[in-house]
């Protein structure tokens, strides 16, 4: 134990000192996770030569940073112009933006930033504690209990559904329906498709993401001579708001602990991610708040718990990675691969022959998000200045980098294309009154679900009883029946003694 | 008295949205009717809630409209407004620019496209300031993404001279 605590604070220390690689990733990393396609991932990919040439230690610190960096980099957009970078923030705008129309774009970053900071710092010294266990987790997560999870994500889809109960679903399961195009899983059957290959793999969810949220916004700003609401109080840059969101947020301390650790959870499963996470996280916030109708308001609990859930992804999706050597993720894939190429062999054996490199990634996680808060804090200043730059000049600069950004990832210029399309989808819905985050969830959420599905009824083959067969999975289904229920009671027993007081 | 009379929902174009989610999942029926059971089952249950939410809502605007609270109308999706605004022009441009980048490049189909949309926008105002900011975002572009990340955005005229250029410089 005393040779591990001393290991630990050797290789912390020694982590510092690469400050003059962390700090330059870090602002590569928040521009690389504000522009959607260009995630951590496609970043590493593009610099992968440059990787390669560092020594272990440098990949290291540069990889995990860029990593932490451009997850947290993602929520900027989507609270200043209702773009999320990645699918990992696409419930931030939801209260994000609503802050930043009010004027107080600046406090909703540093509220994002401390959440973001606090929640992936806690979570990697959680996952650092309790590694061998949360090890264990991914084990345990079967389809079944997968479907259950994907469930509480999608569950969010009743909450917005909550104004306009029809619209609410219709959004939805549109969305479930266009997540369901491409081949299944099992028979690789093309369904959907409409005859284009490009289609085959499935709605890929950069486009959709950029169509939905950028381009539709983008058309619809126009309406509009800046962002910010013509009634909210105009201000120059001052610290007084970066500091009243930094006070909000750690006054909310209790919510950034138990939501990032639904992100570190969901984090640690395969293949789960950081766009399920933060869908969870906001439900699970809203179900368990006093103000559940101060949600999609503006409502700084529903700006924490999406931004501390998907920092949280960023710890958890290292567990399996170095524990058992199966990447949680698509940037955890390439980190791998580019760490094989030093030679490092990840797996049960790591901490044994190389304990540097293993506890070193959490290391350069914790370092990076400590000297991230104080490297992007005082820019929130001047961030939130998008908010008030004319929209003739914003709309076409969104359409024009964002739209490339949706052909970076598959390089097909039918990626542009359809941007445009789920870009029509996402103008009517908005100007019709569907929540195009409803529409999103589905897309996001619905191959996977579809895909567990598939898988549990192809092992009980076809018998459906398999969704109630497992322990665990039968303990989530409780979970998730009282994550609905109970809200819905505390509420109508709260109205029912509201009534006699009147 | 009511003093203004209320304005009656614009039904028509609420009914885009379910509308096409009905015939797509109608045709998405179609190609999963000769599936295994097992692969049909998950489609199956979302389309149907699908079809059963569009449904119960198109009953319910045909009953408002019968109540007069509803006009089959278009005028929440498009009016003289979207024109005036120069969304329409927007669109056009944004339609451009989808088809014009494989031909012309990132660089100068980006430059024409911010330079169309922000003139129509700026209803022709500032001409030559809009240039000026079109052309600094098209080079950050290509400085950025292409010189520095070697992105493979498509290239043309520009991204080709420009490497002739720096390969031999």
């Amino acid at each position: 134990m005393g040779e591990t605590a001393a290991l630990l604070a050797e290789v912390f220390f020694e982590t510092v000192t690469y400050w003059w690689v962390i700090i330059p990733t870090i602002i590569l990393g928040l521009i690389v996770g504000g522009i959607p396609g260009f995630s951590a991932a496609n970043t590493i990919i593009i610099l992968m030569p440059l990787t390669l040439a560092m020594d272990v230690q440098t990949g290291i610190v540069f990889m995990v940073s860029l990593y932490c960096a451009a997850r947290m980099g993602a929520g900027i957009p989507a609270i200043l112009v209702n773009i999320p970078g990645t699918a990992g923030a696409a419930a931030t705008p939801l209260d994000g933006y609503p802050m930043a129309k009010a004027g107080k774009g600046q406090q909703a970053l540093s509220i994002s930033f401390v959440a973001s900071c606090l929640g992936g710092l806690l979570t990697t010294i959680i996952a650092l504690a309790t590694m061998p266990i949360l090890a264990r987790v991914g084990f345990y997560m079967h389809s079944v209990e997968m479907i259950v999870v994907m469930l509480f994500g999608i569950s969010l889809i009743a909450s917005i559904a909550a104004q306009d109960l029809l619209k609410g679903l219709i959004a939805g399961f549109f969305g479930l329906m266009i997540g369901a195009i491409g081949t299944d899983v099992v028979y690789a059957t093309p369904r959907g498709t409409m005859g284009f290959l490009e289609l085959y793999d499935g709605v890929p969810l950069i486009p959709a993401l950029v169509g939905l949220f950028a381009v539709s916004e983008a058309f619809m700003i126009i309406e509009k001579k800046v962002i910010v609401s013509e009634d909210a109080e105009p201000k120059d840059p001052n610290w007084h708001d970066t500091i009243e969101g930094v006070k909000i947020a750690i006054s909310r301390w209790w919510h950034i602990v138990w939501t990032s650790i639904i992100g570190l959870v969901i984090g640690v499963i395969p293949g789960a991610g950081a766009s399920i996470a933060s869908f969870v996280a906001y439900q699970q916030s809203r179900s368990y708040s006093k103000t559940p109708e101060k949600y999609g308001t503006g409502h700084p609990e529903g700006l924490i718990a999406p931004e501390s859930a998907n920092n949280g992804v960023t710890s958890g999706t290292l567990v399996p990675l170095l524990v058992l050597g199966i990447p949680g993720g698509a940037t955890a894939a390439i980190m791998l691969v580019v760490m094989q190429f030093h030679g490092v062999g990840f797996g049960p054996s790591l901490f044994e022959t190389n304990p540097k490199v293993g506890y070193g990634m959490f290391m350069a996680m914790a370092v990076s998000y400590v000297l991230m808060i104080f490297t992007i804090l005082p820019l929130s200043r001047y961030m939130s200045h998008v908010t008030t730059v004319p929209t003739i000049y914003l709309a076409p600069m969104i359409i024009s980098f964002t739209l490339v950004g949706a052909f970076v990832p598959r390089e097909y210029m039918f990626d542009m294309y359809l941007a445009l399309v789920f870009g029509v989808i996402g103008y009517v819905a908005r100007k019709t009154g569907y929540h195009v985050a409803a529409i999103l969830i589905g897309v996001i959420l619905g191959p996977l679900l579809e895909t567990y599905f598939l898988r549990s009824l192809k092992k009980s083959g076809g018998d459906i009883t398999v969704l109630f067969s497992s322990n665990l999975g039968n303990v989530l289904w409780v979970g998730l029946v009282l994550s609905i229920v109970v809200p819905l009671w505390l509420d109508r027993r709260r109205k029912m003694r509201e009534a006699p007081a009147e | 008295m009511d003093p203004q009379p209320k304005k009656r929902r614009q039904l028509g174009g609420e009914l885009i949205i379910p509308v096409a989610a009905v015939i797509f999942t109608l045709y998405y029926f179609s190609t999963i009717w000769n599936s295994p059971w097992t692969a049909q089952v998950s489609a199956f249950f979302v389309g149907g809630v699908l079809l059963l939410v569009c449904g119960l809502f198109i009953l319910r605007s045909v009953l408002w409209m019968a109540r007069g609270e509803g006009v089959f109308g278009f005028a929440n999706i498009f009016s003289y407004e979207d024109i005036r605004s120069g969304r329409i022009g927007l669109l056009a441009a944004t339609i451009g620019f989808c088809f014009l980048i494989e031909p012309l490049g990132f660089t100068l189909a980006t430059f024409l496209f911010l330079f169309a949309s922000m003139l129509v926008l700026a209803k022709g105002r500032r001409p030559f300031f809009i240039a000026f900011l079109s052309a600094s975002i098209a080079l950050v572009g290509w400085a950025v993404f292409i010189l520095a990340f070697d992105t493979r955005f498509p290239r043309g005229w520009f991204e080709n001279t420009m490497r002739a250029v720096i390969g031999n410089g």
